[in-house]
């Protein structure tokens, strides 16, 4: 009968672990509750690294009684699914939380889920933010449930060694000179082509390109500013798509879709020479394209003005206790001096003017990237956008109708004239409420 | 005991097998033991290189995925899981095989329903029902839901079914010997292949689970798969520091594996005792 | 339907309690004979209560609540009013479901067939007396502990289009490189290897567990008769893992029609399953409609019909697996 003593041995282990259970889990309650007269815990929610760190204990310094609990998760996938599940179970959320310029839009469509931080006296500090960050805040209604953290700005990354091999300048402000408008953007693209340098393709999409012509050719894109779906009737959009079909069309591109394996491996084997960055992304091209690249890349303006991909804001939900001293802490957070500290700290690029003009971030370099002033070039891009209306499913109409659709015709599945019925189609189906 | 003769066909035909099986998790291994920019080489790299110890260093050294701590919380949780399981499975499964009750057909159909709910969607009143009970943030919430097993409960069954021999059932009741008793002693042992299976394929499960302990626990209560997913940086995947921390996730589970394939074999050679 | 085939099972006949052979006996029944009828009577019913308990607890809340969302205009994070069976209606005649279904279909049959038929064989192989036993045991179920994130990055490095090995291995004979994501049958046929690839041992050492609760005297019958290995194996272990059989095709039917984690790691973590949805599968349309269009009314309506649907299906195969393997007795 050994499994008899086996069962026996088992359930001791068994009972011991039980036994764990209650040791192992945290226990909230003498985290939250007010234990000393006056004591609460500020719990903040974000994803990746926010460079919250210090401003935190600096916080907690100048403002005794107040605890402030980071909470992380590092990858954005992850972070969504569960703050969304917070907001439909109704608890769970920090009273501070990070939305990214994606979940924000969406998010604004249901603004009862976040307090109007208008009303906590949010009004006074419009100057401290680039006024398009600050208008994004805002729903249609004019509420404002999110305060700016940081932005990415748009710039190119560019291949040295494969534009020289194409006979192309390598000078970072000549190549900036070289595509002021799209058209030269697509005709040094076919230059490039034309030199056979064994890449597959001058730059490697044509997504994160419809996204800044977006940002360029309109104060609105897929909505008007009454929040109607326009994406078919907009000249914007139209003339957004119909410079990129003209990509395809003159086969520039490597077909790449952002994030794919083809992709990432793409910059370590030199599949295209050009890739449209935010500054969040100097990271990624260096971490993909490896040590035995280091010097061959460098960062250039952006064809037709600036752009922006990505970028937060700071809430506060309406099922936090304590709604003012959130808000509070999110004003400290984004204000100007805690922008520069979360930058000296992580890295992001500031979304407040007097930040991006802060020497420290002014005199900032990337020496993978061929020593690029980085700081003066993502921060002149930022400065020079100008406030675009988003509708509320803006980021669901361009990742899920127009991107794919874009991408059919690339792989050849569809003309661009079926491709742009299908985006409407999807866009009428993403877009509905 | 003689089996059937195993050609060297067979040795080939599996040899092959398992070398596809264990490919990527070799791979794994080897990422572990190199710097995080090779996993884009091309061709891929096949041989171990010496950054293991520094990649360890670093997974250890995240304080905010707390992977030691994740270690320990899935142990436990895996190990409370995969005994609570195994003993609801063999007792349903042997009442469900070899007894006979009132209504016991309509109860099976029922356990087997419990397994073809879609779980996405159950996760937010699941999360609901836990803040209600105060669980959230707690282990026992991830132990709880995972009691619920048609599986286990449904695999005992079919197994038991043919294993469990009817004769020594009978005989032991004739010897006077309670329902309870003959689960002892009689229905146990013959289940013993099936459940080291069940036991084994259990905590793989619980310690592979990461969609409902993500849902339901805190950064500060984390269990293995929750500190992996906490390792990840924002927009890009530090593959190395990544698979050096899966690799050791995985060690425990071939440490499971090692002690209950025991067990089946040990079934093997006692398949002869039986009637 | 019973889902057993074996004839030692009964159906749900009264209980008539098997070690008492007789009805009321004429003298008064002692204590004993009361503690025992008692016994039999109802531990059955306590046997399977923990199971159903547990299952109260954390089981019927969410099905119930899923079921009363479905019957909602629901956004996840806002309103929602009461529509009946509107989504129900609207899904019927929503051909992007009808194209997840067609996908859940198309992948549960090339990545399923081939599976059950390798898992049995190699479930046949691993109960031969073989050297290295656990080895090629522990061999067989790796692919299981392995981690998502592991399978991820390999099977992308497979079947990548510029960089992956399987273009590489093709273009080196002379075949065209393909772009598995583009086309609907190359799309399919690389998520059913990843299928494959992670539940063929999973379901060989569950078959595994059954075949060696096989009495072994019956193999050496049916040598001395002269019967061949193959024969023994149709006419022996096949008939006698017929219970298991059924339990490994339903698990397997309903992780098929669930099919979530491979295509959704194909697609880089994206829910639409390619630029025309050519491999997104009904958990996949689901998940995108509760979860990124906040549609958490429609998605439930999915999630009922999908669970419907695999109640369907699974009884459907158990049918033609009890016909067949009878078929080859």
């Amino acid at each position: 009968m050994g499994v008899r003593r086996r069962v026996g041995v088992a359930t001791v282990a068994a009972l011991t672990a039980m036994g764990m259970l209650g040791a192992c889990s945290k226990d909230t309650e003498a985290d939250s509750a007010p234990a000393s007269a006056g004591q609460i815990t500020l719990v903040v929610d974000s994803f990746g690294d926010f460079g919250y760190t210090a401003l935190a204990k600096e916080y907690e310094a100048s403002h005794p009684g107040v605890k402030v609990q980071l909470r992380s998760v590092q990858k954005l996938d992850d972070y969504k699914p569960r703050l969304t599940q917070w907001l439909a179970a109704g608890s769970g959320a920090g009273d501070v939380v990070a939305l990214e310029e994606g979940i924000l839009n969406e998010f604004k469509t249901q603004p009862q889920n976040f307090v109007n931080l208008m009303d906590q006296g949010a009004g006074e500090l419009e100057g401290n933010f680039l006024p398009w960050k600050w208008e994004l805040g805002k729903t249609a209604e004019g509420q404002l449930i999110g305060l700016g953290t940081d932005v990415g700005g748009l710039a190119v990354c560019y291949r040295k060694d494969l534009f020289a091999k194409a006979g192309l300048p390598t000078n970072r402000d000549e190549v900036s000179k070289l595509w002021p408008t799209w058209d030269e953007f697509i005709a040094t693209g076919k230059k490039f082509q034309a030199a056979k340098t064994g890449a597959k393709g001058f730059v490697d999409s044509v997504t994160t390109s419809f996204s800044a012509l977006l940002f360029q050719n309109g104060e609105t894109n897929f909505y008007d500013k009454d929040g109607q779906l326009v994406a078919d009737s907009n000249p914007t959009v139209k003339a957004s798509w119909d410079t990129v079909m003209q990509m395809v069309d003159e086969d520039i591109t490597a077909k790449l879709q952002t994030w794919s394996k083809d992709w990432e491996a793409g910059f370590k084997t030199g599949s295209f020479a050009v890739t449209m960055c935010p500054s969040w992304m100097l990271g990624i091209i260096k971490t993909n394209s490896g040590p035995a690249n280091a010097g061959k890349w460098d960062v250039a303006a952006v064809p037709g003005g600036g752009g922006n991909w990505g970028g937060s804001w700071l809430t506060v939900p309406t099922q936090s206790k304590h709604p003012k001293e959130a808000y509070e802490l999110a004003k400290f957070l984004t204000s100007p001096q805690g922008q520069v500290g979360a930058f000296k700290e992580a890295g992001p690029l500031p979304s407040s003017p007097q930040a991006l003009d802060d020497p420290a971030f002014l005199a900032l370099k990337n020496d993978y990237f061929s020593n690029a002033p980085v700081g003066a070039i993502f921060g002149t891009g930022a400065k020079a956008l100008q406030p675009v209306v988003l509708g509320p499913k803006h980021q669901a109409v361009k990742e899920r109708a127009f991107e794919p659709a874009m991408q059919a015709v690339e792989q050849g599945k569809l003309t661009p004239e079926q491709a742009w019925a299908q985006a409407q189609r999807d866009a009428t189906k993403e877009a509905k409420l | 005991m003689r089996l059937w003769r195993t050609s060297p066909a067979t040795y080939l035909a599996l040899v092959v097998g398992i070398a596809l099986s264990v490919f990527p998790i070799y791979w794994m291994f080897v990422v572990a033991t190199r710097s995080n920019d090779v996993v884009n080489d091309l061709p891929p790299p096949l041989l171990p290189g010496g950054e293991l110890g520094a990649n360890v260093e670093r997974v250890f050294a995240n304080e905010h995925a707390a992977f030691a701590y994740g270690l320990v919380n899935s142990l436990v949780v895996a190990s409370v899981v995969t005994f609570a399981v195994v003993i609801f499975s063999t007792l349903a499964g042997f009442a469900f095989a070899k007894l006979r009750f009132r209504g016991s057909n309509a109860l099976l159909l029922l356990v087997i329903g419990t397994m073809m709910v879609p779980v996405q969607l159950g996760l937010i009143p699941l999360y609901m029902l836990m803040v209600r009970l105060g669980w959230n943030g707690e282990l026992k919430a991830v132990v709880g839901p995972s009691l619920v097993c048609g599986f286990g409960v449904f695999m005992i069954r079919q197994y038991a079914v043919q294993a469990v021999s009817d004769e020594l059932v009978e005989a032991a009741r004739v010897d006077g010997c309670s329902t309870f008793r003959i689960y002892l002693s009689v229905v146990l042992p013959a289940l013993r292949p099936a459940i080291a299976v069940l036991a084994l394929l259990t905590f793989m499960q619980s310690w592979n689970d990461f969609l409902w302990p993500y849902a339901v626990l805190d950064a500060d209560t984390p269990t293995v798969q929750l500190s992996l997913s906490l390792l990840a940086t924002a927009y890009y995947t530090d593959y190395a520091q990544v698979f050096a921390a899966t690799a050791l996730a995985t060690v425990p589970l071939l440490v499971v594996f090692v002690v209950f394939g025991r067990q089946i074999i040990g079934g093997i050679m006692e398949g002869a005792v039986k009637s | 339907m019973t889902i057993d085939s074996m004839p030692a099972v009964r159906t749900g006949e009264p209980p008539a309690p098997s070690g008492s052979p007789a009805p009321v006996r004429p003298e008064r029944p002692t204590w004993r004979t009361r503690l025992t009828r008692a016994d039999m009577r109802y531990s059955p019913y306590l046997f399977v209560a923990p199971f159903f308990v547990v299952f109260a607890i954390f089981g019927v809340f969410p099905l119930v609540y899923t079921g009363w969302v479905s019957l909602h205009d629901w956004h996840l994070i806002g309103d929602h009013t009461f529509v009946g069976l509107a989504n129900y209606v609207e899904l019927f005649a929503d051909p992007d479901f009808w194209n997840a279904v067609a996908n859940t279909f198309g992948i549960f049959l090339i990545a399923t067939i081939p599976q059950l038929l390798v898992a049995l064989m190699i479930a046949n192989l691993l109960n031969r007396a073989l050297r290295a036993r656990t080895m090629f045991r522990m061999g067989v179920l790796v692919p299981t502990v392995t981690s998502v994130a592991a399978v991820g990055v390999v099977f992308g490095q497979l079947f990548a289009r510029d960089v992956g090995l399987v273009n590489y291995l093709l273009t080196s004979i002379g075949i065209e490189r393909i772009d598995w994501q583009a086309d609907r049958l190359s799309s399919w046929i690389a998520i059913a290897t990843m299928v494959d690839w992670r539940w063929t041992g999973y379901n060989a050492l569950i078959l595994l567990g059954a075949m060696q609760a096989i009495p072994r005297d019956l193999y050496d019958a049916a040598s001395v008769d002269g019967a061949k290995p193959w024969q023994q194996f149709w006419r022996i272990t096949v008939p006698l893992l017929r219970p298991t059989l059924v339990f490994v095709v339903i698990v397997a039917t309903i992780g098929g029609l669930q099919l979530f984690t491979e295509p959704v790691i194909f697609g880089f973590g994206r829910m639409q399953g390619g630029t025309l949805g050519q491999f997104q599968t009904i958990t996949m349309y689901m998940y995108e409609n509760a979860f990124q269009r906040f549609q958490y009314g429609y998605g439930s309506a999915i999630a009922w019909t999908l669970f419907a649907m695999v109640v369907v299906i699974s009884l459907l195969n158990v049918a033609v697996v009890r016909r067949m393997v009878r078929g080859a007795r």
